[in-house]
């Protein structure tokens, strides 16, 4: 550089925009390049709205099941539950989840208001007196614990994943081993899952877990290859008191389009925007 | 058959999927080593970018140090992952809406930022080796020099254009590379102690501030094995670095928790409860009163007094050891601390630090000291020191 | 520009472009199809085959079980919660038929804080503390029915009609021999029913079924009613039971919750059994066990006893005092 020489001559003149002109088409080409991976993965939005099955003419995902034609919704009415966990049973056959009393794809909670006492007492299945009741991790049970105390108010409250509208796990998961369907609920493509466990951090309501022995985050999926098939969720199926209701919301006279109209339903934690589509009815103001 | 997995014991109410522990210590590990990257490079870039002459003896040995610990950084999330064979799936199909996968990706580029940016400064020490040496090194240093031998002022000219552009572009990048962990944590809403928009600052001033530290300590290490005395007004300059970002870090940290309790949402009860219980000591104490304040004030008293000597050396290599003590804690206590505290905002839980097994104690040792092994290699292949007859001009 | 900031720049673009070029190569097969994801994941989860397989399945074989089970109270409760998924389940794989049925039927029945007031429940301590639930119950049926037939029939009209019925059951109703009941202060409700019965059909027996068929239902009625206001017999000394009495009693704590302290009944659908023929309560029990003789709970209680335990229980009865104790 000429520090001595205030003026920029000709040559230096043409000599920079030379140099402007071989950087910006190597920028060009590079950003260019980089846009063409970048673009369609961009374009592809992050929730799973697909451009249709139909523009491809075939049903998907099988023949004779057409993800655009449902909308699945789950309800959950607590004023029924016995808490018996027939259903967190039957999810552990049904879906292979790990035989042990902390790790579940649903599970049920149990709320009791001691006279006298102002914290409401919670358990569940992993607590150790509920497993010492049921006798062992794999077999699950309810411990008669409140049975000589003055109890005000008690009642239970199953659980599961919400298949949330805006789910954090799936914004956060870095691969897009999670997604949601068309039809509304939320898998995991546990082929491609790297097992990061960042979506189980994610999930307020902690439907997650990692499965150590597959390496891979798993949750509820509303037994996706039963309701593909015209089956009901295996906890659905096996609830002896109908707490748990399940249907396909495009269809007005299904058994949760009718449950969501006939009740006064609620989600839990609202405020997080995740747009949950479990809803309740009949919670207390604890239950989050 | 049934892995063993450890389940935590619990107080009060936890989701039942909750007693898992899904992160580990080794979790806590890799943003101390982003950290130190970032850092140990903000050293070198006050040299070249502001500056800071008196940083001079220090400005190579950082691109080294920041380089060793970069390539350790994957190596606790491969442990971790489940199907670390699958580890590029993130990378090959990255979602961009994850904070996790555009990791990767400012990762990636810084680690060839500074590739390049030691490759710049090195150069003309690398075309010298690779004339004078044979062999397997001979052609090592041969292969570094991309068949250019020119060293001329015209090229030298280029290469300073070069390092100046990098050093500008690596500040940002540095700092975004762990900006974004503490963005990992802080935009989640899952969990109260991490959701906060500080989140991504508090990680970066505490960064700086463990590199610098780090690159103190190293140096003060160094000219001590080496035999040589230790240059004051670069111990100075560094002291000053630590201790004009203490401040910075412990006003946002202060003002993160600050902001939980005036905020007082749900599960408040809860994290004092654990703040003032189980988080005691690992918080208020260690990382506060033992690894931040009492270097603040220790160094506040050196500079006040303009302690000189022996008496600086020894003072800031263990305020150093100190804040990187500090900057451990701090990791810890957001990791872990971060999982103890139930989602649910009423009960807590508590992790066992195992001392063997793949994320255990030890390993986590390891990770943290194997960089300063690769360091170790780095400065035989690629002496930083300034008192080097071959070192680079700039 | 110098050679080596040339070669430097290329490698980097070269590298650059190789990776972009590479990506649609490394992307896995039907990713981004609809969006970020392996789109063939969904229809490898969907083909998973369903464990469970719900009622309808076990329809096809167990048809008449199924058809008990769907119109009792227990139609809720599908049979895989008891008898485990049904998937792989064929004549050779058996699904187990649970042993513990206090443990299971529990699960559900018990008392429990937080139950709804909606599910029948029992307090574990007061509903016969440590007895197997099936005894009573018959799990696919459980609800125990105890409709007492009203009886208005005339007992002056009844003792009339009731002279043809001496032959086999004595004078007053108490029976001669150790094979046919006594009928001396029965529960009224109890002979209208299975005097019904036999003239139905629902309940056979050779001797019985056409005497029934001649009875008007007002004989019915009457007949009842006489025999119901004779006052019972005890067991003659001569009356020698097999079995052993003492271990019946122990048994017949099991029977107290329908057939009364001592046998003296506690609801008048179900019979007394105080002071009844040793001989006549074996061969029902054994008819009960055989299905001969119809009764969704006695078949399950009769079920779980042996040869040995009807004669005990037999004795006891036998021996009981047919006069409640004043």
């Amino acid at each position: 550089m000429n520090k001595d020489d205030s003026k920029p001559t000709l040559t230096a003149r043409r000599a920079f925009l030379g140099k402007l002109g071989g950087a910006a088409t190597c920028a060009g080409a590079a950003v260019g390049a980089a846009a063409l991976g970048v673009i369609p993965a961009i374009a592809a939005k992050p929730e799973g709205a697909p451009a249709g099955a139909a523009a491809s003419g075939a049903s998907f995902p099988t023949k004779d099941y057409d993800w655009s034609k449902h909308q699945w919704g789950f309800g959950v009415d607590a004023t029924k539950c016995i808490g018996c966990l027939r259903c967190v049973e039957a999810c552990k056959k049904e879906n292979s989840v790990p035989q042990n009393a902390h790790q579940f794809r649903t599970w049920v909670e149990r709320y009791v208001h001691i006279e006298g006492d102002p914290d409401v007492h919670i358990d569940s299945q992993q607590d150790p007196v509920n497993i010492a009741a049921s006798g062992s991790e794999k077999e699950f049970r309810f411990a008669n614990r409140y049975k000589d105390v003055k109890v005000e108010k008690a009642f239970f409250v199953p659980k599961l994943c919400n298949q949330c509208s805006h789910p954090a796990c799936v914004q956060v998961c870095p691969t897009g081993a999670t997604f949601r369907t068309e039809d509304g609920v939320v898998l995991i493509d546990s082929t491609y899952c790297i097992g990061c466990r960042y979506c189980v951090q994610a999930c307020p309501y902690g439907a997650r877990y990692f499965d150590e022995d597959r390496g891979v985050a798993d949750k509820c999926n509303w037994c996706y290859h039963r309701i593909t098939k015209g089956l009901n969720p295996a906890c659905v199926e096996v609830c002896p008191v109908g707490a748990r209701v399940f249907g396909d919301q495009k269809d007005k006279q299904s058994p949760i389009s009718l449950f969501i109209r006939n009740n006064r339903v609620q989600v839990l934690r609202p405020e997080t925007g995740n747009a949950p589509n479990v809803f309740y009815v009949g919670i207390d103001k604890e239950v989050n | 058959m049934e892995s063993i997995i450890q389940f935590s014991p619990y107080t009060g109410w936890v989701y039942p999927n909750e007693t898992v522990f899904e992160w580990s210590v080794l979790i806590a590990v890799y943003p101390y080593l982003t950290g130190l990257v970032a850092g140990a490079f903000t050293v070198s870039s006050l040299y070249q970018v502001f500056g800071f002459e008196r940083l001079k003896p220090v400005a190579h040995m950082a691109l080294l140090t920041s380089l060793s610990f970069m390539f350790f950084v994957p190596v606790p999330l491969l442990m971790h992952l489940g199907h670390p064979e699958r580890a590029f799936n993130s990378t090959i199909t990255p979602h961009l809406s994850s904070a996790m996968a555009m990791f990767g990706f400012f990762a990636s580029f810084y680690v060839a930022l500074l590739l390049l940016e030691g490759w710049f400064a090195y150069r003309p020490f690398i075309v010298q080796q690779a004339q004078a040496r044979t062999g397997l090194l001979g052609r090592f240093y041969r292969l570094l020099t991309l068949g250019s031998y020119d060293v001329s002022e015209h090229a030298m000219g280029y290469d300073k254009k070069w390092i100046f552009a990098l050093a500008v572009i690596g500040i940002p990048a540095a700092h975004g590379l762990h900006g974004y962990v503490g963005f990992m944590y802080g935009s989640l809403k899952s969990r109260e102690w991490w959701s906060s928009d500080l989140m991504p600052v508090i990680f970066l001033f505490s960064a700086i501030i463990s590199g610098v530290s780090l690159l103190s300590v190293l140096y003060v290490v160094s000219c001590k094995l080496r035999k040589i005395p230790v240059d004051l007004a670069c111990l100075k300059g560094l002291a000053y670095t630590i201790w004009s970002f203490i401040m910075v870090a412990l006003v946002l940290e202060a003002l993160e928790f600050a902001n939980i309790v005036y905020k007082g949402r749900e599960g408040v009860d809860m994290i004092m409860q654990y703040v003032t219980g189980p988080l005691l000591w690992p918080y208020f104490i260690l990382q506060f009163a033992v690894g931040a304040i009492t270097p603040l004030l220790w160094l506040s008293y050196m500079i006040w007094r303009g302690t000189t000597g022996r008496a600086l050396v020894v003072g800031v290599t263990v305020c150093a050891c100190l804040v990187l003590f500090s900057v451990f804690m701090m990791r810890w206590n957001v990791v872990i601390g971060g999982q103890e505290i139930s989602k649910t905002g009423k009960g807590l839980l508590s992790y066992k630090l195992h001392l063997f097994g793949k994320e255990g104690g030890l390993v986590a040792a390891l990770l943290t000291m194997a960089p300063l092994a690769v360091l170790y290699i780095l400065t035989r292949l690629f002496p930083p020191w300034t008192d080097h007859v071959t070192d680079a001009p700039t | 520009m110098p050679k080596h900031i040339f070669r430097l720049v290329s490698l980097i673009v070269g590298l650059m472009v190789v990776a972009v070029i590479a990506k649609p190569f490394l992307t896995v097969d039907s990713f981004y199809r609809f969006g970020h994801y392996r789109a063939n994941a969904v229809p490898e989860i969907a083909a998973k085959a369903p464990v469970l397989q719900t009622a309808r399945y076990c329809r096809d074989c167990h048809t008449e079980r199924h058809a008990l089970w769907s119109a009792g109270s227990h139609k809720s409760v599908t049979c895989e919660i008891c008898h485990g998924a049904a998937q792989g389940h064929t004549d050779k794989n058996k699904l187990p038929i649970p042993k513990d049925s206090l443990k299971l039927c529990t699960l559900c029945h018990e008392t429990m804080t937080g139950r709804p007031s909606t599910q029948p429940q029992i307090q574990l301590s007061k509903h016969n503390p440590g007895q197997q639930c099936i005894v009573c119950h018959n799990p696919h049926s459980p609800k125990i029915v105890a409709n007492a037939i009203k009886v208005t029939g005339d007992a002056a009209t009844g003792k009339k009609r009731a002279e043809d019925c001496a032959g086999c059951h004595g004078a007053e109703g108490n029976s001669p021999n150790d094979t046919w009941p006594n009928l001396a202060g029965q529960s009224a409700a109890y002979l209208a029913r299975i005097l019904g019965a036999y003239k139905s059909g629902d309940q056979k027996n050779e001797i019985m079924s056409p005497l029934a068929n001649d009875l008007s239902p007002a004989d019915v009625q009457n007949l009842a009613a006489y025999f119901a206001s004779v006052p019972c017999k005890p067991m003659p000394p001569t009356v020698k039971p097999v079995g052993n009495s003492a271990a019946g009693k122990v048994l017949a704590e099991n029977c107290i919750a329908c057939h009364g302290e001592g046998g003296l009944g506690a609801n008048p659908a179900w019979p007394k059994l105080a002071a009844q023929k040793p001989g006549y309560l074996v061969n029902v029990l054994k008819a009960f066990k055989a299905g001969l003789r119809k009764d969704p709970m006695m078949a399950g209680v009769a079920r779980g006893l042996s040869d040995t335990n009807m004669a005990d229980l037999a004795a006891y009865y036998a021996a009981q005092s047919c006069q409640p104790a004043k």
